[in-house]
């Protein structure tokens, strides 16, 4: 090296050495208030947020250069990261269900929902009450990401520890990459911010760049689902195929960035509430869009952040009763309703801050005090009003709302309601959610442990699977079907048509064949033909074009995947089916039932297109939610009981526990495991003319009123007549007998009050007259008179 | 608990007052002599032999005989309707209400909370009737005062036994009164949550003030009833 270099070199390394002793002197002048707090260090007091003109990082810590071959997607760890701590961050409420010390109070369970198997499984790794850890019943962050993933944040279980990774190997986090935090679910101003993107990009598996796409950074194609396992980031592109196995890649949104390679993030300090709604919405079903009425709040002018907030440490304030005390963040007793609205804490002392954000404070006038006690504000200010069996609604994750597509994403089930009032912890009366827990599960002595679908599903065999069967079929046929036919067959009371996704729906059967034999037909316009219709095959002037149609059923049903024989057809005795392409007509083997139409031949007998048992259980079910017969049930549980002899077996639906007794008949029974699952709501709040008391006491307090008496039968997948019952005032902890007898008294409370009025009023007048005449004697003034 | 604390030295100061004013008035050991810590030393034996006889002679069937020799059974049937039900509505109404207001700390629920709205609805009534047929019994005549410093001087108020029943009289009808009024006011549409929590609170205290009325009422009524 020159000794100019040396020079250079030693005058770099002085600048350095003073910038480091500068850089050591300077936060404690400038950033003093802040300490050493992370949390705290990112504000300096100023109330605008800076824009976020910032270079992104890869996960290797790289810089992303967009116009650079196969570049990365961004990592939040390393773009977002140098500013705003990743691991702080990581540790918060929407984050570290995994690792919480502490949950606070309940909140809605993942449900996972398997209508094929009947399963609605709560899971939490929060271990709150009635919700299973997913751990305990063998399922890895894997399997809970994909099960998942469409609602979550990143982090947590999708961003799971090494480990974790390590102790499970069939997972494929090498693949796929980890989903880290997505900073942009949340804090993403910009348009382009696409739930729906994220929910099917960790369904392709591609974590990794779940958040570029969703976050509309860049363009993500490819999927690493079909990826081998073998496959690493580091491999790049797979040459060899450009059609199937496409390897994830980014296209960056070029016009983002400057000529220094820093993007553009549009971003909020305070998440729009939109975000929040992503994951978080609640509707009633079947309430049409333009009429549903948003929160009290919102409608204000606040967003939800306004409340939930939160420090760099993202530990959400969830704005219930008691959080401050369990927490230890002082300040989340003036965002819960009594604080913002009252400034009272939880115990009623007036110790918090009140009135932020303008809450108003509350009049009640004529409300007694017990209500106060006894009842959590959202009893009469959340929710939708009682009604008669309860109000239906769907919750993003539960119901999977949100994630737009060619496709339909939500569903119906689980059947979740609202609001049932429910005494917590505190003893206070809350309105929650609830939902029906079932699954299957083994039974060791009283303890229930719930199987996972696949084992049930591999156990059980073709049991599930009647509706798939038919649909089968029928898909096969419409392939040779004119643009308005649609084959259907019809079974009990109801038709039923394949649909776009492989499954059945159901419509009314036409009057008088209603509950008839099953027909193989051919709807067209509102008829429903038969199939195979009636003719002598033997005649000589039968009509040549059945003939043809028949050739082509034949075919249609040989595509059918996994058939029980060769697709065949019976007209009176006689036997149709394909022979090297042609048809062949032969006498129908003996016992072919009479009744003739489409059948499949196996081992020189011909059985029908759908079995007895096919029918019976779609009929059953069918324009039902319920995914299960007893029948099914019960040949499930016989099967699993093969899997395992000596263990028992037992299926939990609608509030009862389902078991095959000595003499394999199905029994139910009740069992704390079939119990409902509640979790507290606390939104939409009402305005308050729709509040719960508005309109008098009676409001709740009348013989029929659906506060305390309203009921409703437990849902499930199982249709039966078995089923748990819910009543209202039992969740309460109240007698429902004596709520009977005070609505009835409010009957009388009018006059009630009057002669109140009344006797107040001439004791009263009385006193002030016996008063008078005390003081007139004593000042002498009457004596004179 | 400030509550249950007052109402405990408030009960306690009144059962023993009266029990002082019927060992004073009753007993000649009371004026044997001058010397104050005597006279209580002697109260007290006699007040303690006192309740371990009426504790000896208490059972159901001597309460029962107690009872039916209250001359409340010999009034004119109207009359003694109107004391049956005062007096009922108010023996369930102080026994419900201070039970749950001292001994149970959610306060009064449940089936005795609507029986005491209803008890409560029959003693206002009565009480109104009481104070229509019956007040004017006890309208006292008191003779005019002159402004002088004897106005401060106990003994020269006059106070006397009937005063004092007259006085324990129109307590209660106040206190009666103020609990009609405490018990009403919540039920319409007029007090927040402030008001609210005031008039509970005024409720319980204007019914100590009535209990405490109609003791001293009834033991100077009692009490002095054999001597007339």
């Amino acid at each position: 090296m020159s000794g100019a270099g040396r020079i250079s070199l030693g005058t770099l390394g002085g600048a350095l050495a003073v910038l480091l002793l500068f850089s050591a002197v300077a936060p404690a002048q400038t950033a003093a208030p802040a300490g050493n707090d992370p949390k705290q260090a990112a504000w300096d007091g100023n109330r605008t947020i800076p824009a976020h003109l910032i270079p992104l990082r890869d996960e290797n810590d790289e810089l992303i250069v967009p116009t650079e071959t196969n570049p990365l997607p961004y990592s939040a760890r390393f773009t977002c990261g140098p500013c705003h701590d990743y691991a702080t961050v990581a540790g918060g409420w929407h984050f570290g269900a995994m690792t919480a010390a502490k949950s606070g109070r309940p909140g809605e369970p993942w449900l996972w929902s398997d209508p094929k198997t009947g399963t609605i499984l709560p899971l939490s790794y929060r271990k709150w009450p009635g919700s299973y850890d997913p751990p305990s019943l063998g399922l890895t962050a894997w399997d809970f990401t994909l099960l998942f993933g469409r609602h979550m944040p990143g982090g947590g279980p999708a961003e799971p520890s090494e480990d974790e990774t390590l102790a499970h190997p069939e997972a494929r986090w090498n693949v796929s990459g980890k989903a880290e935090v997505n900073c942009l679910a949340c804090h993403n101003r910009s348009g382009r911010q696409d739930p729906s993107e994220w929910a099917k990009q960790v369904l392709r598996e591609n974590m990794r760049w779940a958040a570029t796409a969703a976050g509309g950074v860049g363009e993500v194609g490819g999927m690493a689902s079909r990826l081998k396992e073998t496959w690493d980031v580091a491999d790049g592109p797979n040459l060899d195929d450009h059609e199937w196995a496409v390897v994830p890649s980014v296209k960056y949104r070029a016009a983002d960035f400057d000529s220094k390679h820093r993007y553009f993030f549009d971003l909020d300090y305070q998440p729009s509430s939109d975000r929040c709604l992503a994951c978080h919405s609640v509707s009633p079903v079947g309430e049409a869009q333009w009429n549903a009425d948003a929160d009290v709040h919102s409608a204000a002018g606040l967003k939800c952040a306004d409340c939930h907030r939160n420090d760099l440490g993202h530990a959400m304030v969830r704005g219930y009763e008691g959080e401050a005390a369990e927490t230890g963040n002082r300040s989340a007793a003036s965002f819960t309703c009594r604080g913002c609205h009252l400034g009272e804490s939880e115990d009623g002392e007036r110790s918090v801050v009140p009135g932020r954000l303008g809450a108003p404070y509350p009049k009640h006038t004529g409300i007694p005090l017990v209500h106060f006690k006894r009842l959590s504000c959202t009893v009469c200010h959340s929710g939708p009003k009682p009604k008669e069996g309860f109000t239906r609604v769907r919750t993003s994750r539960a119901n999977r709302l949100g994630v737009y597509g060619v496709a339909t994403w939500s569903t119906d089930v689980p059947a979740v309601v609202e609001p049932v009032y429910k005494k917590d912890d505190n003893h206070k009366i809350g309105p929650h959610r609830l939902v029906w827990p079932a699954f299957w599960a083994k039974r060791s002595g009283p303890t229930l442990t719930p199987l996972l679908p696949e084992v049930v599903e591999a156990a059980a065999g073709d049991v599930f699977k009647p509706e798939e069967r038919i649909a089968q079929a029928l898909i096969a046929l419409s392939q040779v079907m004119a643009e308005d036919e649609v084959p259907v067959v019809a079974a009990g009371k109801s038709v039923f048509a394949p649909n776009v996704d492989g499954g059945l729906d159901a419509t009314e059967r036409p009057g008088q064949d209603a509950g008839g034999p099953a027909l193989w037909g051919i709807r067209k316009g509102p008829n429903v033909l038969p199939l195979v219709p009636d003719f002598d095959p033997a005649a000589a002037d039968k009509d040549p074009a059945v003939e043809t149609r028949f050739q082509e059923y034949l075919q249609a049903l040989g595509t059918v995947a996994a058939a029980p024989g060769q697709p065949v057809i019976v007209v009176r005795k006689t036997l149709y089916r394909l022979v090297d392409g042609s048809l062949d007509m032969s006498e129908a083997p003996a016992g072919t039932p009479e009744t003739g139409g489409p059948g499949w031949l196996a081992g020189g007998k011909v059985s029908p297109l759908a079995s007895d048992f096919d029918l019976r259980t779609v009929a059953a079910k069918a324009s039902t939610e319920h995914t299960l017969t007893e029948e099914q049930v019960g040949l499930v549980l016989g099967a699993l009981a093969k899997t395992s002899a000596g263990s028992e077996f037992a299926y939990v639906s609608s509030g009862r526990v389902f078991e095959l007794d000595k003499s394999g008949r199905l029994v139910s029974s009740s069992h704390a495991a079939a119990a409902p699952v509640t979790w507290p709501l606390a939104h939409d709040v009402r305005p308050a003319q729709q509040s719960l008391g508005w309109n008098g006491c009676t409001d709740c307090h009348s013989a029929a009123s659906d506060f305390f008496f309203t009921k409703a039968k437990a849902s499930g997948p199982l249709l039966t007549k078995d089923t748990g019952r819910l009543k209202a005032a039992s969740f309460m902890g109240l007698g429902g007998l004596f709520q009977k007898f005070f609505g009835l008294s409010f009957i009388g409370r009018p006059a009630f009050k009057f002669v109140l009025a009344v006797c107040a009023a001439v004791v009263g007048s009385l006193l002030f007259l016996a008063g008078l005449l005390a003081l007139g004697r004593l000042a002498g003034f009457l004596e004179k008179r | 608990m400030l509550f249950t604390i007052i109402t405990v030295l408030a009960l306690a100061a009144a059962v023993l007052g009266l029990a002082f004013h019927r060992f004073w008035t009753t007993r000649q050991e009371a004026r044997s002599t001058i010397l104050y810590v005597e006279i209580f030393k002697k109260f007290l034996a006699w007040f303690a032999l006192r309740t371990i006889q009426m504790g000896r002679q208490a059972s159901p069937a001597a309460w029962w005989k107690y009872v039916r020799s209250l001359s409340l059974w010999r009034r004119p049937l109207l009359e003694r309707w109107l004391f049956i039900c005062l007096y009922g509505s108010f023996l369930y109404l102080a026994a419900s209400g201070f039970f749950f207001a001292v001994l149970i700390p959610r306060g009064l629920f449940g089936y005795p909370l609507m029986g005491h709205v209803m008890a409560g609805g029959l003693f206002a009534a009565c009480l109104t009737v009481l104070v229509i047929f019956k007040g004017r019994d006890f309208v006292s005549v008191p003779k005019p005062v002159g402004l002088s410093l004897s106005l401060l001087d106990p003994r020269k108020m006059g106070i006397t036994a009937a005063r004092v029943k007259v006085a324990a009289f129109w307590l209660f009808v106040l206190a009666g009164f103020l609990l009609t009024l405490s018990a009403l006011l919540p039920m319409l549409p007029l007090l927040r949550t402030p008001g609210q929590k005031f008039m509970f609170e005024f409720h319980r205290y204007s019914a100590l003030l009535s209990l405490l009325g109609a003791m001293v009422f009834a033991a100077l009524e009692l009490f002095e009833a054999p001597r007339t």
